[in-house]
């Protein structure tokens, strides 16, 4: 650990913290070896250049996050991360001072759900108002100690080559992106993944789709649907409308008929776009939010967001809360749902839940 | 029968993905005005040179014909633009033509344009951005969609004449027709001209005729030798593909590294991209989208010089080279010197075995290539992608047959 400190001092900061960077990897490697790791420990041109590359001169580098870490830092009380289980699975925006927080719905699959204040504070809160078309959720922490600090939308649309900073709990800037097109309606192309047709009456697998969320809840062709979430369905095209009005993300129990026995299976919807993408785009693209498309409108960017860093608001280069985060769907796209439709949504469910209390 | 989805697929152009083979259709130069300018070819030794003349000997004839006198004025400075990417506020030609790219940028912008780096205030990054979305809204209309089969990529137009360049990757070979669409959806027929595949640098030329004798619009041009590490930069392209309801898709980022052959920036690519083109905050082409890798942050780009050093190669649609490790390969060996494309050999695992091609038979037609003996296979092998499909038909045992073989990569 010496020797690490002492190349900290290294005239030239950024070599040096790659030889830091490659001697912790080596260090530890031999650890519990008893290996003396070597002050001589050279890093291979390719690891010097990719790290090279990932570091200094990116546009979302120290330098750049340091400077618009004020635009969200403003906002920071309203930031809170959404916790599932014990691992966070989405951000939020507080919208009201009496404890509603608004959500990415999609990412809530399983209770109970808590949330972190800016504050650290982790207090239990349930689901009061959901928004299935732009997959808003709106939760309520009931035990609210001292009143919190809503964040306030701006009604205006960033001009595409502007700047976006998206904000993680507190305030901490999570990324940094550019507006890439104007914003638009993002249609969804959900799907079960299978072909049916009408055989005894009945709604009958014909085809599974490769990677779709048929083949991955094991339906096989010749599997006789008759019902879904429960409810009983006469044939294929009753079926096939139903599966219609379903988003990508959303989860689907099959009620199957397979030789004489009858089974349920629980499949996920996904978009038909995912399922035929090649191999080789489906690794570029990275992990991407199941829900990533069916939108009323987005402003699109570009900001590298893991899915779990959906939820939470995105600010202009002056600072204004112009949106949240909706989607992460793919390397060059993440989306967001613009304060237009937010506050709508907001104001639509905070009405819902305050007259259902 | 129900579908449950509908089976549209798009092949996308993406460094390594499967591109098909269309027809080959070559379309020569016919009016007189094409033909005197297409002598200019001839005689300039670079892109550049090209360029200028043509562009000085085109305004003139738009000046006299279709905006008047008003342009010739200010053509010289206009003329000039592209010698000097380090003079970029350009204070003696304030009338920047709506049919091109070039952005004006003030003068406390001068510094972090030519060196790069991040904005000392907050106040100068708002500078910056609006620079982005001046430069952002210019480049939409130079950008297009480049189909060949069911492939798609992009291209950018760099003359009024409709020269585009593109990847070569995206060309695919010389004399290929290409449909290329414009942001507003608009679409217009073009031909695939050189290919450098050696750094996947493609051209090809918007076929005469099809804009009233317009002039089509334009990127201007900077120049690779002042790119500099840290350096901001504007990407356009569709990415996954033509989307009428979308259009392009502009990415701000910057230049993570230089290099000879090819530049590395943090504006994230993918499928559909390559060949689209790379700005500089003027507004200037400085590249051309390549290839990516699996990181966000590793997006290639064929720096613009590449065009420039090859124009006249590119111009005569000649194709060389092979990016290192996508070498084109069947997996078979012959005899050169014999008088048909008959196998010897074929390699165990190779291309060729997976389509079934066996010791004996006969080469006769491989893609759009008539094949008369070894050396004409090995050329055709050469001009296809690897991921590529080419039909071939064969004689074997007295019979015409035909096989489809996935092109393999050498590695």
């Amino acid at each position: 650990m010496k020797m690490v400190i002492a190349l900290m001092k290294d005239r030239r900061p950024f070599r040096a913290l790659i030889q830091r960077a490659g001697l912790c990897v080596f260090a530890l490697t031999c650890l519990g070896n008893g290996v003396v790791v070597s002050q001589e420990t050279q890093i291979p041109d390719w690891l010097e250049d990719r790290m090279s590359l990932r570091t200094s001169n990116r546009r979302d580098n120290g330098d750049m996050i340091a400077l618009v870490r004020p635009l969200t830092e403003a906002i920071g009380e309203s930031v809170v991360q959404v916790v599932s289980v014990g691992k966070v699975v989405a951000l939020g925006v507080i919208v009201s001072e009496d404890g509603y927080v608004l959500t990415k719905r999609s990412e809530l699959s399983v209770d109970p759900i808590r949330v972190r204040l800016a504050s650290g504070q982790l207090l239990p809160a349930r689901v009061a108002a959901v928004r299935r078309v732009n997959d808003l959720a709106l939760l309520r922490i009931d035990e609210v100690g001292k009143p919190l600090k809503p964040a306030s939308f701006v009604d205006v649309t960033p001009p595409v080559g502007a700047f976006l900073v998206s904000a993680g709990r507190g305030g901490n800037p999570i990324g940094l992106g550019s507006v890439g097109v104007g914003s638009r309606k993002v249609e969804h192309s959900g799907r079960l993944g299978v072909q049916l047709y009408n055989s005894d009456g009945k709604a009958t697998v014909e085809v599974v789709l490769p990677a779709s969320g048929a083949e991955a809840a094991g339906v096989e062709p010749g599997d006789k649907i008759l019902a879904i979430n429960g409810r009983e369905e006469s044939n294929s095209s009753s079926v096939m409308r139903v599966l219609r009005e379903m988003f990508p993300g959303e989860n689907v129990r099959l009620t199957i008929l397979r030789g004489s026995e009858k089974m349920n299976l629980d499949a996920k919807i996904r978009d038909l776009g995912v399922m035929l993408e090649s191999e080789n785009d489906s690794k570029v693209n990275g992990q991407r939010s199941a829900r990533l498309s069916g939108f009323e409108k987005v402003i699109q960017h570009d900001t590298v967001l893991d899915p779990s860093e959906c939820g939470g608001p995105v600010v202009d280069s002056q600072g204004r809360v112009i949106g949240i985060n909706i989607a992460r769907a793919g390397r060059v796209v993440s989306y967001a749902l613009p304060a237009s439709v937010v506050m709508q949504d907001v104001s639509d469910m905070l009405n819902d839940a305050r007259s259902s209390r | 029968m129900f579908i449950d989805h509908h089976f549209s697929f798009l092949a996308k152009c993406v460094y390594n993905v499967s591109l098909s083979l269309v027809a080959d259709l070559r379309v020569r130069p016919q009016s007189i005005v094409r033909t005197f300018l297409i002598s200019f070819l001839a005689s300039p030794k670079s892109m550049r040179e090209f360029l200028r003349s043509y562009r000085i000997f085109a305004t003139l004839l738009i000046g006299m014909s279709v905006l008047g006198v008003g342009i010739l004025a200010t053509y010289p400075a206009r003329a000039d633009q592209n010698e000097s990417l380090l003079r970029p506020s350009l204070p003696d030609s304030p009338t920047v033509s709506s049919n091109e790219t070039l952005v004006e940028i003030p003068q406390s912008l001068t510094e972090i344009y030519v060196q790069g780096g991040v904005p000392k205030s907050l106040p100068q990054l708002i500078e910056m951005e609006q620079q982005q979305q001046r430069v952002a809204g210019r480049i939409g209309a130079c950008t297009v969609n480049v189909a060949i089969g069911p492939a798609q990529g992009c291209g950018v137009i760099v003359t009024a004449s409709g020269y585009v360049l593109t990847a070569a990757h995206v060309g695919m070979r010389p004399g290929k027709s290409a449909i290329i669409t414009f942001s507003n959806g608009r679409t217009a027929k073009a031909t695939t001209l050189g290919m450098n595949r050696g750094v996947d640098a493609g051209l090809m030329k918007i076929n005469d005729g099809q804009n009233d004798g317009k002039p089509w619009q334009y990127a201007n041009l900077g120049r690779s030798e002042n790119l500099v590490a840290g350096m901001w930069c504007i990407a356009a392209g569709h990415p996954g593909g033509f989307d009428r309801e979308r259009g392009p898709v502009a990415r701000v980022g910057r230049i993570l590294k230089v290099r000879d052959e090819s530049i590395v920036t943090d504006c994230a690519l993918i499928g559909g991209d390559s060949g689209g083109p790379l700005f500089d905050l003027t507004g200037r082409l400085i590249a051309v989208h390549s290839r990516i890798g699996n990181d966000v942050a590793d997006n290639l780009h064929i720096p613009i010089e590449h065009y420039d050093m090859s124009w006249n190669r590119l111009a005569a649609s000649e194709a060389w080279g092979y990016l290192p490790g996508f070498k084109p390969v069947l997996g078979v060996r012959g005899d050169p010197t014999s008088a048909v494309a008959k196998i010897e050999v074929v390699k165990i695992g190779s291309p060729a075995e997976e389509a079934g091609i066996r010791t004996g038979d006969v080469i006769e037609q491989f893609g759009d290539a008539m094949i008369s003996d070894f050396n004409s296979l090995t050329a055709a092998v050469a001009d296809t992608m690897p991921g590529e499909r080419a039909l071939c038909w064969i004689i074997r045992k007295g019979e015409r047959i035909r096989l489809s073989v996935e092109i393999g990569r050498d590695d």
